[in-house]
């Protein structure tokens, strides 16, 4: 059966075994594009000419403010016009190739600057979109993924626990560290390396930099179609799981970011947690020996709960619980921001909002197919992104890219309306 | 024993293993985390026994087995995993000793803090003696506490700690534990808390001694009297007294205490032998359990203690011993603190109009001060 195939502990054995080299390689640029978008072509125009006019401005009287906002186009200018360049370059080139009178000569020189171009034109791509989109604030941080079984009974929660092995693999496939801070299954005794119980839940924290900026386009609602290991009827069913991805903030020395800074999106007012421990019942004191160290933490205002009990140690519990409620209210936060600006922008222009809720992609097994349903993008070598190979990333890949091109869309909105 | 409630049984029905936890454990949440920890122990168990690098190799199950049916006779967790969490320290267990409580950790992690946020009003040596020792996790605690909290800018005082125990074991485990503590600082980075620790854990010992004998009496089996030990290492001073001594009567020894408690832990640690009947100067009318209780306050007093850190079992007892202690009229300063003393901020409620009650949930120690103690828990 299928299942045995990706669920078993050899793979993730094998995993570790593979050399991983070229991919990394790979990861040092966040995002491959080979072409530009309209949108973000749309929008390096609207900078180059509003760069000439500033220059053309400057030409007539200096001025200090318009030169430094031309000096921020300039960049953006620039490299339109050098992959400008390098398009005409390659049309002329493949003119050149398809022409019949062109001699063999000729023709192979041809053919070689056309691979030496091309690769000009991604780099300047890339550059491009870089110098048009603003990084995310916390693309260098390491982040949380937590993973939920939803609607689909046993099969949603053992489709959980495919989705972490695939995290977990991808991670290890990528040299990314990871540890698991939590993982619940209806046992509550599961195997995190690869059993085949039913997860109810799992928290794992990747801990490279730069985790937060790859594993971001995961969050959503992962959906699945195959039959179920249970079905006799051989019938596909639907279920599903979510998937959570926050940044991860492992001590306010290392990220920058000060917890005390009531400005900061991860400060939180003590006297609005509520910590709940386990307490002995009855005497408590020499009377009673508990084991329990579980602790819970209430962000009240947002009714934000969190509880861990993973460790022996009640201290240990108490300090990833909040961890974790901080990553959860700064994310909180950061949505209502978030929503409130597209809001804003789809009352004046309309732009299409994707919402947490929907579901983002479908593994489906009987075609041995992935689709992204943001990018659009779809796979046919389930089992390989499945076990966190790099079908896995080709798939982020393009959600990456859809990503840029909706902010550089919105930019694009924004922009269009206020002139 | 009561029987399992029926969907309990359902529920588990898959797992025989959870079953026998639940046996102890009642609560379905508790028995799945001992079933991961004994997991986790009898798999790594396994594999520094016999090297098995697999995990996927089933022989720890029947270990895994063994210990759930343990688990399942009221034998305490701690004693079959070998360790208990104290506060922010792995301490070492054994049968026979008792198993540190998370109210004493709770007790003195505020202690410690407090003594720290008066950094600059602490002498430069620092002496404190732990009476009833058991597993010596006070004084390993308070240290790291100490050491952790201290700001960067001072140097920290000297820490010297002494911990006593009429138990050879509790006394054995201690001296274990100083050492397990110690290794896990090899290595580390030298920061200061890292080398104020290191310094604390070089002088602190410990030592098997009566602490209800009165001076110069040996007790039957040879075991010397705590004010002779002390002579013998040649430190009559100490600063500060922390006893967490045995404070359960024996009536409710057998009506409040948890069954593996009474079953499984020595009950020489948990009820104090009659009052008087080892020393006939004290009191004939102090209640059952409170028996160590003028006597660490007389020793206090013999050894110049500045601050008083006792446990009791709760608001009575604890009413009780604070009596003792004014009765005595040498102490500037009375407080009754919950098993949370910064629970519920610095409001002060009056106990019987007498002492003042910090924090919140039961009623866990009294802490009774003088002269420069006033300062150092900033009490003014
Ligand atoms: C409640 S336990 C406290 C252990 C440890 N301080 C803790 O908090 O976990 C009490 C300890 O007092 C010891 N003890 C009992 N009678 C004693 C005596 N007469 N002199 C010294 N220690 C005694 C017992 O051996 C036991 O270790």
């Amino acid at each position: 059966m299928l299942r045995s195939a990706w669920i078993c502990s050899r793979c993730l054995f094998r995993a570790i075994e593979r050399p991983s080299r070229r991919w990394q390689r790979s990861f040092r640029t966040t995002t491959r594009l080979s072409h530009l978008s309209e949108n973000l072509l749309t929008r390096a125009r609207a900078i180059a000419s509003e760069h000439a006019t500033l220059k053309k401005q400057l030409e007539k009287d200096y001025d200090v403010q318009t030169a430094k906002r031309a000096g921020e186009l300039s960049r953006t200018a620039d490299l339109l016009k050098e992959l400008e360049r390098l398009k005409d370059a390659l049309r002329e080139l493949d003119n050149l190739i398809r022409d019949p009178t062109t001699d063999n000569e000729l023709r192979s020189l041809a053919s070689d600057d056309v691979s030496d171009t091309n690769s000009a034109l991604e780099t300047t791509t890339q550059a491009l979109t870089n110098s048009l989109v603003p990084r995310h604030p916390f693309e260098d941080l390491p982040c949380l993924i937590e993973i939920r079984p939803g609607a689909g009974g046993s099969e949603a929660a053992l489709f959980a626990g495919d989705l972490l092995h695939m995290y977990q693999s991808y991670c290890v496939n990528s040299g990314l560290p990871y540890s698991l801070l939590k993982y619940e299954d209806a046992d509550g005794v599961g195997d995190p390396n690869g059993s085949d119980r039913q997860l109810t839940e799992a928290i794992m924290e990747v801990n490279g930099t730069g985790a937060y900026g790859k594993l971001r386009c995961e969050a959503g609602v992962h959906r699945v179609q195959r039959v179920p290991a249970t079905e006799a009827k051989g019938r596909v069913h639907t279920s599903a799981a979510s998937v959570l991805v926050l940044p991860s903030f492992p001590d306010d020395h290392a990220s920058g970011e000060d917890f005390n800074d009531p400005k900061s999106d991860f400060f939180i007012d003590l006297k609005e947690v509520r910590q709940e421990v386990m307490r002995a019942r009855g005497a408590g004191g020499q009377h009673v020996n508990k084991t329990e160290s579980a602790v819970r933490l209430t962000h009240i205002p947002t009714n934000t709960t969190v509880s861990i009990q993973d460790s022996r140690s009640q201290i240990a519990n108490r300090d990833k619980a909040w961890r974790l409620l901080r990553s959860r209210i700064a994310q909180i936060r950061r949505e209502a921001r978030e929503d409130e600006m597209r809001d804003m922008k789809r009352s004046v222009v309309g732009v299409a909002k994707v919402g947490r809720g929907d579901k983002i992609r479908t593994y489906n097994f009987q075609q041995q197919r992935v689709t992204d349903h943001r990018s659009g993008f779809s796979i046919h070598s389930l089992e390989d992104a499945i076990e966190g190979g790099s079908s896995l990333e080709q798939v982020m890949d393009s959600v990456r890219k859809w990503m840029i091109d909706q902010e550089v869309a919105q930019l694009v909105a924004i922009e269009s309306n206020n002139t | 024993m009561p029987r399992l409630p029926y969907h309990l049984l359902r529920l588990t029905s898959k797992s025989p293993l959870l079953q026998l936890l639940l046996r102890e454990c009642r609560d379905l949440e508790s028995a799945r985390n001992e079933l991961r920890w004994l997991r986790e122990h009898a798999i790594s168990s396994v594999q520094n026994a016999g090297g098995h690098r697999d995990e996927r190799n089933d022989s720890w199950k029947p270990l895994l087995r063994s210990l759930c049916v343990k688990r399942a006779s009221g034998k305490p967790l701690q004693y079959l995993l070998g360790s208990e969490f104290f506060g922010d320290i792995e301490v070492a267990c054994k049968p026979g000793v008792l198993i540190p409580r998370p109210e004493t950790a709770a007790a003195v992690t505020y202690f410690a803090e407090r003594l720290c946020s008066a950094a600059r009003k602490l002498p430069s040596t620092l002496r404190v003696l732990d009476l009833c020792c058991g597993t010596g996790c006070i004084p390993l605690l308070f240290q790291h506490v100490f050491a952790k909290n201290w700001p960067n800018a001072r140097d920290p005082p000297h820490l010297s700690l002494v911990g006593a125990d009429i138990s050879a074991d509790a006394v054995q485990l201690a001296e274990h534990n100083r050492l397990l503590l110690q290794q896990s600082l090899t290595g580390r980075s030298n920061a200061g808390s890292t080398w104020a620790s290191r310094h604390a854990l070089d002088s602190t010992a410990f030592f098997q001694a009566d602490v209800l004998r009165p001076e110069q009496s040996p007790n039957p089996q040879g075991i010397p009297d705590l004010m002779t030990v002390l002579r013998q290492i040649d430190v009559p001073e100490w600063d500060i007294l922390i006893s967490n001594p045995p404070y359960i009567s024996s009536q409710s020894f057998h009506r409040d205490t948890q069954r593996s408690v009474r079953l499984f832990e020595p009950k020489t640690a948990l009820v104090p032998p009659r009052p008087g009947s080892s020393d006939p100067g004290t009191s004939q009318d102090l209640d059952e359990g409170d028996t160590f209780y003028p006597r660490l306050l007389q020793i206090a007093q013999d050894v110049g203690a500045k601050i008083v850190l006792m446990e009791v079992a709760d608001l009575q007892q604890a009413s009780r011993v604070a009596a003792l202690a004014s009765d005595t009229s040498v102490w500037d300063g009375i407080e009754i603190w919950r098993d949370h003393p910064r629970g519920k901020g610095p409001h002060l409620e009056k106990c019987r109009g007498e002492f003042p009650v910090r924090g919140s949930g039961h009623g866990r120690s009294v802490v009774c001060w003088r002269g420069e103690g006033t300062e150092w828990l900033q009490m003014m």
